[in-house]
């Protein structure tokens, strides 16, 4: 009698994991961000090769960008990036894990407007933010943009005075990912 | 000496600094293709070596990598599920459960794919 509850609850467990994933992924996201200030050399980078994956039915998305996958125009500015302060032989990723408030992807149409909450992991340092985000569905593929605003030394990043004129405070960062059934 | 004379000097002088100032804060990228690589691995043995950090070292490096392709996606290809190689411009005509070699630089381990990734790579062959 215990053998057959006990097989009938996995039985069930399996049959729900398997009703519950609905999974959207791409590995060639894409990161930009900026801290440019004005009448400098610009302060800009992009990866493309960023990692996502959206757990449709519950609404948990996850990314992943290898830091070193960030490329600048000047090569000694993604040295300084790479060496200097986001430290990425030792902080070789930055991540970020949490849930699209309200996310139903069936009530989708067009273009809407979520709220992401989770926590970004840059630098070694976790920080809960709540960002907004663009969402639509295309067929089997799931668009998902957001632009917002981030401080380096909420990420314990120090930027040393001599170059602090040059590198904005406030640096905006645009993501896009273009999410593929799996 | 003249004035003229220490004139000349400092504007020679000043000339040298500043070419050679510009070229030290406006050197050139690394070009992955030219570089010669540092290390010849299999695909999975890659990845390995990534699950149980023992690749620390490879991060930044330009390595080869072989292996059977298993996928290939726009301007990327996956080898045995374990090495992902994106490239700036596909230099080669390849198709999956093509045997390659392929050449690029190591920027780390991504644990959502649990796959290992490359960029900037090209096909040796």
């Amino acid at each position: 009698m215990k053998t057959t509850i006990t097989f009938a609850i996995i039985c069930f467990a399996f049959i729900v994991s398997a009703v519950g994933q609905e999974k959207y992924a791409t590995k060639t996201g894409q990161i930009d961000f900026e801290a440019s200030v004005p009448s400098f050399e610009e302060v800009k980078a992009a990866n493309s090769n960023v990692s996502a994956v959206l757990d449709a039915s519950t609404g948990k998305f996850a990314a992943l960008a290898l830091m070193k996958g960030f490329r600048f125009k000047v090569a000694l500015m993604e040295e300084h990036f790479n060496e200097n302060y986001i430290e990425s032989s030792k902080y070789p990723r930055a991540t970020f894990k949490g849930i699209i408030q309200d996310f139903d992807i069936s009530d989708i149409s067009g273009k809407s407007d979520y709220s992401i909450k989770g926590t970004f992991n840059i630098h070694g340092t976790d920080k809960e933010m709540e960002v907004p985000a663009v969402i639509s569905v295309n067929g089997d593929t799931v668009m998902l943009t957001a632009q917002f605003v981030m401080q380096p030394e909420d990420f314990n990043i120090k930027i040393p005075s001599i170059v602090s004129n040059k590198i904005a405070e406030d640096v905006n960062v645009f993501v896009e990912f273009s999410l593929q059934k799996q | 000496m003249s004035k003229q004379r220490i004139f000349l000097i400092v504007l020679l002088l000043l000339a040298v600094v500043g070419y050679f100032g510009y070229n030290y804060v406006y050197q050139d990228h690394r070009n992955i293709k030219t570089e010669t690589s540092q290390l010849e691995i299999t695909a999975p043995y890659l990845l390995e070596r990534f699950k149980t950090n023992d690749a620390e070292e490879l991060l930044n490096k330009t390595i080869t990598v072989t292996g059977e392709i298993s996928n290939i996606e726009g301007d990327a290809i996956t080898l045995e599920e374990s090495v992902y190689a994106s490239f700036d411009t596909m230099n080669t005509e390849v198709s999956v459960k093509d045997k390659v070699k392929i050449k690029g630089r190591c920027i780390g381990y991504d644990e959502l794919f649990e796959i290992v990734k490359l960029d900037q790579s090209t096909v040796i062959k």
